[in-house]
């Protein structure tokens, strides 16, 4: 019990997340069958029976996800419940979102089942029917549930912003399908055209519904960098934008398609594959905002603008030596913490089972993480610096900077644990039994293997074939993740400025990682320009790791 | 037709079932008596927590932690508005006091924290 709520905060915005994700491609896949591939099947080339199936097994697989998680989310809540309250299962089930999470799973194993077999008019409103009860549900999972106030301007946003990303984003899976099935290019200006049509209704209303909830939420410019909940609603925007640039390209692309019917669709279809990337890393935030309290609830200790300009104002030189030879600096360090923890003391304490209190830091942790952050940022800009190097004639040699993968491994299996094994005086199975050291451990190993990886890819060049997809998902999964990261609840400031921090961190992380895949999965002028955007989004990872500090 | 019929029939059933009776999201305290660091009085504490929320009261816990570490459960009045969690303690102990609370939110969040408090 007391395991399951150790990781149960992380656990829960991981689960949540997935939960959208299933939701949106279910949900999606209806929008498709229903808006686009039923209507448009009588005026297409191809009967496209293929695509069909594929659509409807895709659709099938993400409904029974979908009841699945649920189910599962379900299970891990009432196990929080059962586990702190000491009350039984079936009360801790029949909570409001037992209930709505009981349902959303019956409508989505509904949904899953009718699913199997053609479309016809009996069948379509009943998955329509399952869908909107489904959706309804889902918004009773939300914060505009439970606001104190009146709530139906907040459920019908959320529930448009729900069904906006699904008909959006979890239609392009199914839009790939057709347009990889289809081999005619009247089909696929027919169905781009289409498309671009529900997705810009789509947007319309995420916009809405999210410009609503920013103003019942959010409240003011202040909340905005002010709170973690303002700080995620701002990367979520930053998505958003990335995901428009990549929709206006499709747009202008299916209206030079209407003109020439030669125009190669190859754009169109790569394009989408990012946006089914990025909309994934939205719908995690998303996943994370839900479980933070909105910023206008928390008036009090928001940071100030003079003190995250101050915490980003970069400070020379960077922490590249460890705390034992610069005493006088930690010191400092000590008197400034000491200074913020008094802060602390008065502060609304909050936090979600198993995050644990904080814990008092002192300033030689701060240190030591600072001095381990920094040095990965020479490693990540000297990366980004050799990729691009590597454009030029004369610098084909920088084409082996993933070995500096291996050096970042040596590194931090050095230095990132001063007390284990080789260089501290634990040994190195005893420091195996501390779960941080094994977490470093196994990260060193895989920094290690990935370097080695991609390296064997860098030197086989086009012939490295699938095995050059693994470095640009890798990245962009990192960035993904950062953003669920666990947040601190509560406004505490030290927390609320490294969050600041791991907020452009994983955009950057996910805009390098898509940028590479459309280097490798595109040819042209996209693809060149992608080649320039990848590693200088590395090098501001790079920058933005050795401005990283603590207090 | 029968098919429409039985879904609908479906639905509604479990539309019912996901319906509410009580009025009742991440929760997180709006205001407290007593405040955190507050020094109060130990006849009878007033216990007032406010959430930014509407909470699932028979799914929260109000819990006392005495200056040993001891705890004493409270019981949370039912009378109190939808998004107020409320007891009254007597007779406490000089000394330094925790409060801790566990709440449900009606969406399904659970959150906990600590208010600190002297008692003279
Ligand atoms: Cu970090």
């Amino acid at each position: 019990m007391y395991l399951l709520l150790d990781i149960f905060g992380y656990l829960s915005v991981v689960l949540r997340g997935l939960i959208l994700i299933a939701q949106s491609f279910t949900l999606g896949g209806l929008a498709f069958q229903l808006l686009l591939w039923g209507p448009l099947q009588p005026r297409l080339s191809v009967y496209g029976l293929t695509i069909e199936e594929r659509c409807r097994a895709f659709l099938r697989f993400s409904a029974f996800a979908l009841a699945l998680l649920t189910v599962a989310s379900l299970a891990l809540n009432a196990a929080a419940l059962v586990g702190t309250l000491q009350v039984p299962w079936s009360e801790a089930v029949s909570a409001d979102f037992g209930r709505a999470d009981i349902v959303i799973a019956a409508c989505a194993l509904g949904i899953a089942i009718l699913a199997n077999g053609p479309a016809h008019r009996l069948r379509s409103a009943a998955l329509l029917a399952l869908s909107v009860l489904a959706l309804a549900m889902q918004t009773r999972l939300t914060h505009a549930a439970s606001r104190p106030d009146v709530r139906w301007p907040l459920l019908l946003s959320d529930a448009g912003h729900m069904a906006g990303a699904a008909v959006w984003i979890g239609g392009l899976p199914y839009f790939l399908i057709a347009l990889n099935g289809c081999k005619d290019a009247g089909d696929w200006r027919l169905i781009a055209r289409r498309y671009s049509l529900m997705s810009m209704a789509a947007v319309a209303a995420i916009v809405c519904g999210g410009l609503v909830m920013a103003a019942n939420y959010i409240g003011s410019v202040a909340a905005i960098y002010g709170t973690a909940y303002g700080v995620m609603t701002l990367a979520k925007l930053g998505l958003l934008l990335m995901l428009l640039m990549l929709g206006a390209g499709n747009y202008f692309l299916v209206e030079r398609l209407r003109r020439d019917p030669t125009t190669p669709i190859l754009r169109l279809k790569r394009f989408a594959e990012v946006e089914i990337g990025i909309g994934l890393t939205v719908l995690l935030a998303a996943a994370s905002l839900t479980s933070l309290p909105p910023g206008v609830d928390l008036p009090r200790d928001r940071l100030a603008w003079h003190e995250i300009v101050e915490r980003a104002t970069p400070q020379w030189p960077p922490r590249l030596t460890s705390p034992d030879y610069d005493k006088l600096t930690v010191a400092q360090l000590q008197a400034k913490i000491t200074l913020a923890d008094a802060g602390r003391a008065n502060a609304q304490a909050a936090y979600v089972p198993g995050e644990g209190t904080i814990l008092p830091r002192n300033a030689e942790d701060i240190a030591w993480s600072e001095y381990n952050h920094h040095w990965a940022g020479v490693f990540v800009v000297l990366i980004g610096l050799l990729a691009l190097v590597e454009h030029f004639r004369w610098g084909r040699w920088a084409r082996h900077w993933p070995l500096l993968f291996l050096a970042m491994a040596a590194f931090l299996f050095f230095r990132a644990d001063e007390q284990a094994w080789p260089l501290g005086p634990a040994g190195f199975f005893e420091s195996l039994r501390d779960p941080e050291v094994a977490q470093h451990r196994i990260f060193v190993l895989l920094i290690a293997v990935f370097g080695l990886f991609e390296w064997r890819v860098r030197l086989r060049g086009s012939k490295a074939g699938p095995a050059a997809l693994v470095f640009p998902l890798t990245t962009a999964l990192g960035g993904a993740l950062l953003l669920t990261h666990s947040h601190a609840i509560a406004n505490i400031k030290d927390q609320l400025l490294i969050e600041m921090s791991h907020t452009p961190l994983a955009l950057c992380g996910v805009a390098a990682g898509w940028a590479r895949w459309l280097e490798l999965r595109l040819d042209g002028r996209v693809s060149r320009a992608a080649a320039w955007i990848w590693p200088v989004a590395f090098i501001l990872v790079g920058l933005i790791l050795l401005d990283y500090r603590e207090a | 037709m029968r098919a429409f019929f039985r879904i609908a029939f479906v639905l509604s059933a479990l539309w019912f079932l996901a319906h509410p009776n009580a009025s009742q999201a991440h929760a997180i305290i709006v205001s407290s008596s007593p405040a955190a660091g507050a020094t109060v009085s130990g006849d009878t504490v007033a216990i007032r927590l406010h959430f930014n929320s509407r909470i699932d009261r028979a799914r929260s816990k109000l819990t006392l932690l005495a200056p040993d570490g001891a705890a004493r459960a409270l019981t949370p009045a039912s009378d109190a508005p939808a998004d107020e969690l409320n007891a009254d303690a007597t007779r406490l102990p000089a000394g330094a006091w925790h409060l801790r609370w566990q709440v449900l939110s009606v969406d399904g969040h659970i959150t906990r924290g600590d208010i600190p408090f002297t008692v003279h």
